[in-house]
């Protein structure tokens, strides 16, 4: 079943790659309308949107966990925080290749760019956190779910940043044609699936740590 | 609730007098407080219209750092001789214990307050004119912010690797964000930057000085009601 659903991700992958360079290719900056730097965006986008769906996810097992006190929904948590951890550097770094293509900056402290980095070093403490607590592994989990409960608290205003706030990002981009439509909404499952996958495989690898350092306790 | 008061004013004195006495915490916060005012200062050889720029961020600064000094030592000083064993023991809410840990800590930094900004005043030529009274509400809504965050991640790293460097990058982290409408306020308060700011950026972002104070309040409310809710979580086992 995963394998089956790791070729589809690829599969599907390859397709919208393919026809967003070719179908679907987004014209250039008004300076240089042949460079393909703006298809970046069928990148960006959908990276921001698991990196997102990964922390609302994060948030939900650390509420689970807290309250049924069950093992897998720390790991679930555990899984999720590395993967977003790769879908926000992901979305970092295009975001910084857009911006300087389009702007001539790789950074700049924008509402939107400020708040995506915050998302990243939520991330990256939440890893650290866990990494760092040689306690029972049930307080590992509850202090962690404690810290992705709080840290969730702060993602809402990169939502609200890139949705309502005047910026020199843009709030939202209209395609012109239907295939780039097309090729956006493929990348984005490719992308969702990708992200589903990965959480699930890191689960189970997690899982299998966890039993064989209980075995070896023994 | 007449309970609930007794035994909050119970750990509230508790942890005053132990400070009053040992004298461990507030001398430390204060001389690194002044140290990070004068190091900025003597680093930032810059004409004095930048320093009403720099002074913000730099008070900012010394009351995170400082603030974490305080938050690290009120719940390590639980632990090291299992004092905490005793307050779980009482019959107390452990709500009631992070209300009573918070307010030490916010009085902690408003006396902190009261010896550093006086000398960043000095040192950076700063001056809120007639707007006292709003300056000392962002101050408290900033001790208010920095508190509750650090009370709740102290009782978290206790017994932890590396339990100063990890609960500074957690509170770091989570306080970044208020920290925006935070410096934006002071700036607006000394007159660094206009009441309202329009246009594209972070300043504009936060807006004007009114929804500065908004933000910051919004953000305490959060972060105060999500610490008395998982303090239990955190010191329980």
């Amino acid at each position: 079943m995963r394998r089956i659903l790791l070729l589809l991700a690829f599969v599907l992958l390859q397709i919208s790659t393919w026809m967003a360079l070719t179908l679907g290719q987004i014209a250039g900056p008004p300076a240089n309308p042949d460079s393909v730097v703006r298809n970046i965006l069928y990148v960006h986008v959908p990276s921001s949107m698991c990196a997102l769906l990964c922390f609302v996810v994060l948030m939900v097992c650390s509420i689970g966990y807290l309250c049924t006190n069950r093992p897998t929904w720390d790991l679930v948590a555990a899984a999720t925080a590395e993967v977003g951890t790769v879908f926000a550097t992901v979305l970092n770094l295009t975001g910084m290749v857009f911006s300087h293509a389009e702007w001539g900056t790789w950074w700049t402290p924008s509402p939107r760019l400020i708040t995506s980095a915050i998302l990243w070093f939520l991330y990256i403490v939440y890893l650290i956190l866990r990494a760092n607590i040689t306690q029972s592994q049930h307080r590992k989990a509850r202090i962690c779910a404690i810290f992705g409960i709080i840290a969730f608290l702060d993602v809402p205003m990169v939502y609200a940043s890139a949705r309502f706030i005047p910026d020199v990002h843009r709030a939202n981009f209209s395609f012109t044609s239907a295939w780039q439509t097309t090729a956006f909404m493929l990348n984005m499952a490719a992308m969702v699936l990708l992200a589903i996958l990965l959480t699930w495989l890191k689960t189970d690898i997690l899982k299998n740590k966890a039993m064989l350092e209980k075995e070896s306790t023994y | 609730m007449n309970y609930f008061c007794q035994s909050l004013w119970a750990i509230f004195v508790k942890d005053i007098v132990t400070e009053l006495r040992s004298k461990q915490v507030l001398p430390t916060m204060i001389v690194l407080g002044m140290l990070i005012v004068y190091v900025m200062r003597i680093v930032c050889e810059a004409p004095s219209t930048s320093t009403i720029v720099i002074g913000p961020a730099v008070l900012w600064i010394a009351f995170l750092f400082s603030g974490l000094l305080a938050q690290e030592r009120s719940m390590a000083a639980e632990e090291q001789e299992n004092c905490i064993a005793g307050l779980l023991l009482a019959p107390i809410d452990p709500g009631t214990i992070y209300i009573a840990k918070l307010f030490v800590n916010v009085i902690m930094l408003c006396v902190f307050e009261a010896v550093v900004v006086p000398m960043a005043f000095v040192a950076f030529q700063l001056s809120v004119a007639d707007r006292w009274i709003q300056f000392i509400i962002v101050l408290l809504l900033g001790n208010i912010g920095i508190s509750s965050i650090g009370t709740l991640f102290s009782a978290m790293v206790q017994l932890t690797r590396g339990r100063g460097a990890l609960l500074s990058i957690l509170v770091l982290v989570i306080l970044m964000p208020m920290m925006i409408p935070a410096t934006f306020a002071l700036l607006a308060l000394f007159s660094a930057i206009p009441i309202k700011v329009e246009g594209y950026g972070a300043l504009a972002f936060v807006g004007s000085f009114n929804s500065a104070v908004g933000y910051m309040t919004a953000f305490d409310a959060v972060f105060f009601v999500a610490g008395w809710l998982l303090f239990g979580f955190v010191i329980k086992d």
